[in-house]
């Protein structure tokens, strides 16, 4: 293990041995050729269309960092603004529609366009090098998630331009987002821009997960990876179950502006308090979500800064798995005032409490490795220095938060405002500086200017304190958050004059930090390689870092050394499948546990198709703001064609011959594994639907039970719509038999044949008819959904499962056409087994939602 | 995968105590008599508090015998199992001291 | 009684913080440092109690950091990780649970035929309904209440969610469409105090305040008939 966040060298080295990993080394080779014959294979075309079709991870983890920077720099922009309006009492600066669209925006940038695309950029930069692999394990998708992000973010960025941005604050409670109470375009803006957005946030999640359990260096076992990739993996677990609500939400109140389904509308059973359930189910686990990988950069540099070992590395991971759990069970704690009764408030104020234990340990965690070593304070540890210093008061402040009746009072004022800044910046920003500071010899291939690094630091620190401190005092004193002027209240002038002060300091800072980077970038001496003496794989490789990432993937035998150690026979080819001699990007994929090499993948390489698919998306979103409802079909098979010219782009041609990786290690390609890196994708994305329709269930749950105004009406469509719904319900799980018919078949060679194809045709029939069984019920046999929550809910239902019938009958079609092109064989078995997958999942949650549909009439 | 199996616990215990709160606080249980003084709603709630506790303990007994291996292998599922047990034990403990509706 | 002792010093304590110059915007219209009822102050007294152990757990873990600086040393994993990491948290923590849980339940409505005052609230002023000697009086962004008495506020919403806000009395409550949320509240005597939305409302938010007039409790129907007469009170 090269990690010093890992248990102990010592121990590790023995693990390697008794898995019996012992894999010969390939003959060194000269550098310089492998190096060429690499990069050819690997790097981006030339130009600015090489930029279009990249899909490195190297290239769109800077890209999404890069981006993410300037809409923070944006974003920061927006809250000068706020603070030059505060800084008097009568704010003669905006007016108020202005200011609310200013702070809306402030909100939503910092939260969707800055830290969650700046973690998945470190994570996507970082990853195969820190795990010792050659890239993503889908680098379309990464390409795909960088566009969505990046037309998402414009859209916003232009609505703001023309004064239609979002203005009923960052989390746009309903009904003041309605289409009654927020006409025009701008609550559209951000329901359509953000989802479209949180597509890079689902996309990013699925591959993170994928390549943090399936792509790690042979030897490297989960319970002995670097620390950060911990914390990246529970990130994006949490993210796949944690965006899906936020995503439902955005989808029904976009749905009610446009369609008028009243999902929100009290007068029509609706519930405004879903949107807050959804909406905090996602957002506080955000939270912790933007804090992981940040405690994973600290993780990783404590140790090293402090040349020792991290302690705890076990109660480490513990907290990690608990705070992934526990950080679920507090939505309810943004919620306190609305009136539920004290036992709830006080499970969600234990939780809330309870989240608490698993960061300590961790603070202590790091506080202890400074002890154990010798802190040397380079400018990275400045900003560390700097988190522990705010952070912990943000923390703090949080556990006050937790406590019910004091977060009656202080809730909704300048106070949250406070805290929230401590806990985010101090939380996540402070420890990103640190990264910067960290990884950009890396980035550049250049040190960094003397001096002005450590005075941004200070001026940062300076800035935010003043900034911030006194601001929990004026909450206090009784400002709420979100108001423009405050003429009866001069009480609060002095309070936030300095506030505004400090905040222009503090924007000094940050001027001060970009500045230090770029000087960095241009002017900077060339770095010697891995000038941190770092003992993690990410530095065991030429600086700046190669397409390739490494010549030759880590053996276990690489994974005992100190990177500056492991450099050089990994350069040299000494590790596993050295080169690109098939002329096509490969690597390992390795087993989840043990990381026992299991096949080799093979990518596929540059590409324009992430972009044309993500632009018809954004057409898609485009004439959604546009109101031309109609015309959406165009773009919707727009995706539908570009997914099934994606697919196509998966499938590798038919091929036997092993692979030699290493003197007497061959390994099969991935066509001839059934579990192959896209089955686990599917897999990791079926987690996030199905907690999608979990959220959905909850919401039919929560109206049915909860909501005024049920049971609804009279339902019209009675007993006559039974059998559509019937075979609406059914159909998918006889596409589930025919699936491992079809899969039986395939295994028995040509004397199946003709059974595969058979079972395959027939699962394309089946979920047909079981979209005409829906079909025909959206076309008179339900009631109109416009005109009671249950009925706007069947509707949703229905669409639900026939969006998964539709999945489901083109992957069985995908199959059929790889029949005819000869591309499953009884070694081969194509897109099967992922069809399966899918095939199941409706073949589960069609029924479900039937009885929901049915059942939501009769409670209550 | 064994070290989710305690959180696991918490979160179902957690979900299950909260929709029957809501669900009790919705229909009027806190009204209706099961035994007594005892109401219909606590005595679903202790039910649910107990039974969660219940099964986490239980799976800490089951553990040693179930996982194998050494280290952070065997040593990550009991933290799971403890970290299990001790939130259901402390984020459901208002079941015994708050007000229900 | 030990914790009625602890109170009256937490409250002496809260007066005499008040004073120093630099807080002298504590007792300021809208604070919730300078209660002027029970709920307020039970949670102001909360909140002195948590900035002390705040206070101190700052401190302790910066004296950490700062001890961290010098020579490496010989540490035991666990002291740190399960004896700071849990044996401290886990005792704090209780202790602040059970005093959150304990300041909560006091301050709940219960049933005990308490003065009920409806609320309504819409875009972007207040309507008061309370039950006066000649029937029901409506007063808008005016609440008049009686001192040393609890009064449960019926509050609702009538177009988008805002929130009730007294600081000075104590928490806020949210006004939501198709809920009647109940919010207890008793102030110590009469004077004049000031209420606001706490809770986003749209263009004017910031306005949407309301002012609070504690009567003598005798004096209490005389105000709302004088504010019936006034033609202060709403036409419906």
């Amino acid at each position: 293990m090269t990690d010093s966040t890992a248990p102990d060298p010592a121990d590790t080295r023995a693990a390697a041995q008794d898995t019996a990993l012992a894999i010969a080394a390939n003959p060194p080779r000269r550098a310089l050729g492998l190096h060429r014959e690499l990069t050819k294979v690997w790097a981006n075309d030339r130009g600015w269309w090489g930029q279009v079709t990249a899909v490195n991870h190297t290239t769109l983890g800077l890209r999404f960092m890069g981006t993410a920077l300037v809409f923070f720099l944006i974003g920061g922009v927006l809250s000068m603004l706020i603070r030059a309006q505060l800084a008097t009492h009568d704010g003669a600066f905006l007016d108020t529609e202005l200011y609310n669209q200013i702070f809306t925006m402030h909100g939503s940038i910092m939260m969707f366009l800055f830290a969650i695309p700046m973690l998945e950029g470190l994570a996507i930069y970082l990853l195969p090098k820190l795990l010792g692999t050659r890239d993503m394990a889908f680098p379309r998708l990464t390409a795909l998630g960088y566009w969505c992000y990046l037309f998402g973010g414009l859209i916003m960025l232009t609505a703001l331009l023309f004064g239609v941005a979002p203005r009923d604050g960052w989390f746009m409670y309903t009904p003041l987002s309605s289409a009654a109470h927020s006409p025009g375009i701008n609550a559209d803006v951000w329901l359509l821009g953000v989802t479209f957005v949180e597509i890079s946030a689902l996309a990013a999640a699925t591959e993170i997960t994928v390549t943090i359990l399936r792509q790690r260096a042979p030897g490297m076992k989960l319970t002995e990876m670097p620390l950060f990739a911990w914390y990246i993996l529970g990130t994006s677990v949490m993210m796949l179950v944690g965006f899906p609500p936020l995503i439902l939400a955005s989808v029904l109140l976009e749905v009610e502006r446009a369609f008028d389904w009243p999902f929100f509308d009290v007068a029509r059973g609706g519930d405004p308090l879903l949107w807050q359930h959804l909406f905090w189910l996602f957002g506080h686990p955000e939270v912790y979500i933007i804090f992981l990988p940040a405690a994973g950069v600290l993780s990783t540099l404590i140790p090293v800064l402090c040349r020792t070992q991290i302690l705890g590395y076990g109660a480490i991971v513990a907290s990690i798995l608990a705070l992934v759990f526990l950080s679920f069970g507090l939505w309810v704690h943004h919620m306190f005032t609305v009136g539920i009764p004290h036992m709830a408030l006080a499970f969600f104020s234990a939780a809330s409490l309870a989240v608490a234990v698993p960061t300590v340990v961790q603070v202590f965690a790091w506080i202890g490795t400074m002890w154990q070593g010798r802190p040397e304070l380079k400018l990275p540890m400045y900003y560390i220095l700097g988190f522990f210093l705010t952070f912990v008061m943000g923390g703090l402040t949080g556990v006050m938060l937790a406590v019910v009746p004091f977060n009656w009072q202080a809730h909704d004022t300048a106070f949250v405002t406070a805290h929230l800044h401590y806990v985010l910046i101090g939380g996540f920003v402070f420890p990103m500086l640190a990264a910067a500071a960290w990884w950009m010899p890396q980035i550049t291939g250049r040190e960094r200017v003397r001096g002005l690094g450590e005075a941004a630091f200070w001026v940062i620190l300076i800035g935010f304190h003043g900034t911030f401190f006194i601001m929990h005092l004026t909450g206090l004193l009784g400002m709420p958050r979100r108001i423009d002027v405050y003429t009866e209240n001069p009480e609060w002038v002095w309070l936030n004059l300095t506030s505004s002060i400090f905040g222009f300091v503090m924007t000094i800072g940050f001027g001060l930090f970009v500045l230090d980077m770029a000087l960095q970038a241009f002017l900077g001496q060339r770095v010697r390689r891995d000038p941190w003496r770092a003992p993690t794989l990410d530095w065991a490789m030429p600086l700046p870092a190669p397409a390739y990432t490494f010549a030759s993937i880590p053996a276990p035998r690489h994974l005992g050394l100190d990177a500056r150690a492991a450099l050089l026979p990994l350069a040299r080819g000494e590790g596993l499948l050295p080169g690109a001699p098939r002329g096509r990007r490969e690597f390992l994929v390795t087993s989840l546990a043990g990381a026992r090499p299991d096949h080799v993948a093979i990518l596929p390489g540059n590409t324009a198709l992430p972009l044309a698919l993500s632009a018809t998306i954004g057409g898609f979103v485009l004439l959604m703001l546009a109101g031309l409802y109609p015309l959406t079909l165009l773009p919707l098979l727009g995706v539908a064609v570009l997914v099934w010219v994606w697919g196509r782009g998966m499938v590798r041609p038919v091929a036997d011959a092993p692979i030699a990786v290493a003197p007497g290690w061959d390994l099969p390609e991935q066509g001839l594994r059934r579990r192959t890196l896209g089955w686990s994708g599917s897999v990791c994305l079926l987690v996030a639907n199905g907690t999608l329709f979990a959220s959905l269930v909850f919401g039919v749950g929560f109206l049915a039970v909860v909501a005024p105004g049920w049971p609804g009406p009279e339902a019209q469509a009675g007993r006559a719509a039974l059998p559509g719904v019937l075979l609406a319900a059914l159909m998918p799980a006889l596409g589930a038999l025919a699936v491992r018919r079809a899969e039986a078949a395939q295994r028995q060679g040509r004397d199946g044949w003709r059974a595969t194809r058979l079972a395959t045709g027939l699962g394309v029939l089946v979920n047909a008819l079981a979209l005409g069984a829906l079909a025909w019920l959206a076309a008179g046999h339900m009631d109109d959904p416009t005109g009671h929550a249950r009925d706007a809910l069947r509707g949703v239902l229905a669409g639900y499962v026939a969006l998964h019938v539709v999945i489901a009958a083109g992957l069985a079609g995908f199959a059929l056409d790889q029949f005819r092109r000869g591309e499953i064989t009884p070694r081969h078995a194509g897109v099967l087994p992922t069809w399966r997958l899918w095939q199941d999942y409706a073949a589960v949650t069609a029924p479900i939602a039937a009885v929901l549909a049915a059942g939501m009439g009769m409670g209550g | 995968m064994l070290s989710l199996a305690g959180p696991g616990i918490w979160a179902a215990g957690f979900t299950l105590v909260y929709a029957l709160h809501g669900t009790g606080c919705a229909r009027g249980w806190p009204e209706a008599a099961a035994m007594g003084p005892v109401t219909l709603h606590a005595a679903a709630l202790w039910a649910g508090w107990l039974v969660t506790l219940a099964t986490g303990a239980l799976l800490l007994r089951l553990l040693p015998a179930v996982g194998a291996g050494a280290g952070l292998r065997r040593d990550l599922p009991r933290a799971g199992a403890w970290i299990g047990l001790g939130a259901t034990l402390f984020t459901l403990l208002p079941v015994a001291v708050a007000s229900s509706c | 009684m030990p914790a009625a002792g602890v109170k009256r010093f937490a409250a002496r304590a809260t007066g005499a913080l008040t004073l120093p110059p630099v807080l002298a915007g504590c007792d300021a219209p809208l604070s919730t440092l300078a209660p002027a009822g029970p709920v307020a102050r039970e949670i102001a007294w909360l909140w002195w109690a948590m900035l002390g152990g705040a206070a101190v757990l700052t401190l302790l873990v910066l004296v950490l950091l700062a001890m961290a600086f010098g020579p490496p040393r010989k540490v035991a994993a666990r002291r740190w990780t399960h004896g700071l990491g849990l044996g401290l948290s886990l005792p704090v923590l209780a202790v602040t649970l059970a005093a959150g849980l304990w300041v909560g339940e006091r301050i709940l409505p219960r049933d005990d035929g308490a003065l009920e005052i409806e609320v309504h609230a819409v875009q972007w002023s207040w309507a008061f309904t309370a039950p006066g000697p000649d029937g029901p009086v409506t007063t808008r962004d005016r609440l008049i209440l009686p001192a040393g008495a609890p009064v449960d506020l019926i509050i609702t919403s009538g177009d988008v969610i805002h929130s009730f806000w007294v600081p000075k009395l104590g928490g806020k409550m949210d006004a939501i469409p198709g809920r009647a949320n109940r919010l207890r509240l008793q102030a110590d005597a009469p004077g004049t105090l000031a209420g606001q939305c706490a809770e986003f409302c749209g263009l004017g938010h910031a306005v949407m305040r309301f002012e609070v007039e504690v009567v003598d409790p005798a004096d209490w129907e005389n105000a709302l008939r004088a504010a019936a007469d006034d033609g202060d009170a709403a036409d419906d």
